[in-house]
């Protein structure tokens, strides 16, 4: 079922320049999208289109039914669609974790008791212990803050939750840790999820969906093995594939699935290659046989 | 000659924290070595680059034992005018190292505080400028270009200074593949040309490890491994459980090799992954 729908979508900033150029896109319930491009391909510029932060100049966008250029719809848009900035002290700004996360339910009415029983779910959703609540999120290290800044966009319970460049400036285990948490947001909790990215080992690991834009315009829109399957059509907007993609698409002139998007993905369909040359016929393969032997010569 | 920089156990406790930063760190880097200092966020890797710029302990109130010597003198016994120019900095958001309205003068400033002859400024800034590609931007506000161009703005005007030691803290993380692309590009240009001594921080062992002389793993606060790339990156899965990412093709090629499926050597690139797997699947590489 589709959730968000842009219809020829244009945008163009006060100075002229067109960030967005007749964009349509279809976001189905429960889709995990990553939207990925060089600077200036206008992903941000779309995914806050998305969010109803930025209105488009020409066509629309619609988000389970509600138009974000309508006038007084934002209180039913933020509980439709949540943006987490890159940069998360651009959405925080209450000097006490609690309060931060409470902001939006106490801005749409919710009573109190309810409020706080919000808080403490996503609180314990995002892992942020209730020791913290306390604190001045200023303090906190950037990770906590983007978990305080997820928190507060979850507390409203929005359908989607949009979050640009989760992993930038994240180490590796911080990366994946906000990573799996998104997953689990829409395995668990069924959200819809848009990332905004440069980082293109997490795409392939975590995203099914891949929107490429260059120039305004979408370059590309498929699973991601469809997209990162064509390395020529991203070099347009300065992508590259994985690593392993890479390797995966060089290999397959000698029999290698050309198509893996991780290293688990690669090492099967390296494995795989080898048996396939290596290997006795399938049906004479012994349980615990031996590692075949090595061929001398090219197979 | 000396080496370009000495850590002698080093420990560093910032003002009111409760644990070192770092802890007993021991590092040598002889000069014209392309250093890469990778490890978790909160590692301590910014602190030690900071204490071989001078910033600790001349900026930031705590509590050191040991001593960092550059080019053989302490670096708390040196001149800061002269540290200044020994070693430049770049950090991680350039952005806040940015005083001037244009990225010609924000080059200049560096030059003219440092007291560099005006006869040599022009020569000084089209050099510098023309290394970090960055001789289209030159009349063009700081503030107005995109992140991958600020950083090569950030890295001119320290070059621009003729350090001996240059230091990027994460010149990536806040840049766009393009930009990344490039930025890797000046690191190797560099390291071509062997005139200074280079120390970089950065998660992304992909693009840097294959142009380091040697990886520094920091964790901690303290150095859990120090060797040449390819000795560094023998054990991925080490690495891992280290908080490091390492490049997708060691990974691969480390678990081949426990497959008992390869022999040879990691490879560490693209190009050596794709001969190394070439050879493998038409049976001479095993």
């Amino acid at each position: 079922m589709t959730l968000v729908r842009v219809e020829d979508a244009t945008f163009s900033y006060p100075d002229g320049t067109r960030a967005l150029d007749g964009v349509t896109l279809e976001i189905t319930r429960g889709e995990f999208v990553a939207l990925i491009g060089q600077n200036g391909s206008g992903k941000t510029t779309l995914s806050k289109c998305l969010a109803g932060l930025l209105r488009p100049t020409r066509g629309r966008v619609v988000v389970d039914g509600i138009d974000t250029a309508s006038k007084g719809v934002m209180k039913d848009l933020v509980r439709r669609i949540g943006y987490v900035f890159q940069n998360p002290d651009h959405q925080l700004f209450n000097a006490r974790v609690y309060d931060e996360i409470g902001y939006g339910p106490k801005n749409l009415g919710v009573p109190e008791a309810e409020r706080d029983a919000i808080i403490r779910e996503v609180a314990a959703v995002t892992g942020l212990h209730p020791d913290l609540f306390g604190e001045h999120p200023f303090f906190l290290s950037k990770g906590l803050r983007q978990r305080v800044a997820i928190a507060a966009t979850l507390a409203v319970r929005p359908q989607v939750i949009v979050v640009d460049e989760p992993t930038t400036g994240q180490d590796y285990r911080q990366s994946i840790d906000v990573m799996d948490f998104l997953v689990r947001l829409r395995v668990e909790r069924g959200h819809t999820i848009v990332i905004v990215t440069h980082e293109m080992p997490i795409v392939a690991a975590y995203a099914e969906r891949v929107v490429a834009l260059r120039g305004g315009r979408i370059l590309m829109d498929g699973a991601a093995r469809e997209v990162f399957s064509r390395p020529d059509v991203l070099a347009e907007t300065f992508v590259k594939p994985p690593q392993a993609t890479r390797l995966a698409h060089a290999w397959a002139r000698n029999g290698v699935r050309g198509d893996a998007l991780t290293v688990d993905e690669l090492v099967d369909a390296m494995r795989a290659a080898l048996a396939a040359r290596d290997g006795p016929p399938a049906g004479r393969l012994e349980a615990g046989a031996a590692h075949p032997p090595q061929e001398a010569g090219d197979v | 000659m000396n080496p370009a920089v000495e850590v002698d156990r080093l420990s560093w406790t910032y003002h009111l924290a409760a644990r070192p930063a770092v802890c007993d760190i021991s590092l040598t880097i002889p000069a014209g070595e392309f250093t890469l200092i990778a490890g978790p966020n909160e590692a301590g890797k910014t602190t030690l680059a900071m204490a071989i710029k001078g910033l600790i302990p001349h900026s930031f109130p705590g509590r050191r034992a040991g001593v960092v010597r550059v080019f053989g003198e302490e670096v708390q016994r040196k001149e800061a005018a002269l540290l200044a120019k020994q070693v430049g900095y770049v950090f991680s958001d350039p952005e806040a190292q940015f005083t001037s309205l244009t990225v010609e003068e924000e080059i200049l400033f560096g030059l003219e505080n440092i007291g560099v002859p005006e006869s040599e400024i022009e020569h000084r800034i089209r050099r510098a400028s023309e290394l970090t590609m960055i001789s289209d931007l030159l009349d063009k506000p700081p503030y107005d270009i995109s992140g991958g161009q600020k950083q090569r703005v950030a890295i001119a005007s320290v070059l621009a200074m003729d350090p001996e030691i240059l230091i990027l803290d994460e010149p990536t993380s806040m840049v766009d593949p393009l930009g990344k692309d490039l930025i890797v590009e000046i690191c190797a240009e560099l390291r071509r040309r062997r005139r200074l001594t280079l120390i970089v921080i950065e998660h992304n062992l992909e693009a840097f490890a294959a142009l380091a002389d040697r990886i520094v793993l920091i964790r901690g606060g303290r150095i859990e491994r120090a060797a040449a790339p390819r000795e560094f990156l023998e054990d991925p899965e080490f690495l891992e459980r280290s908080g490091v990412y390492p490049p997708q093709v060691t990974q691969v090629f480390a678990r081949l090799r426990a497959h008992g499926l390869y022999r040879g050597p990691l490879p560490l690139t693209d190009e050596e992954g794709i001969r190394a797997g070439d050879a493998l699947l038409r049976g001479a590489g095993a």
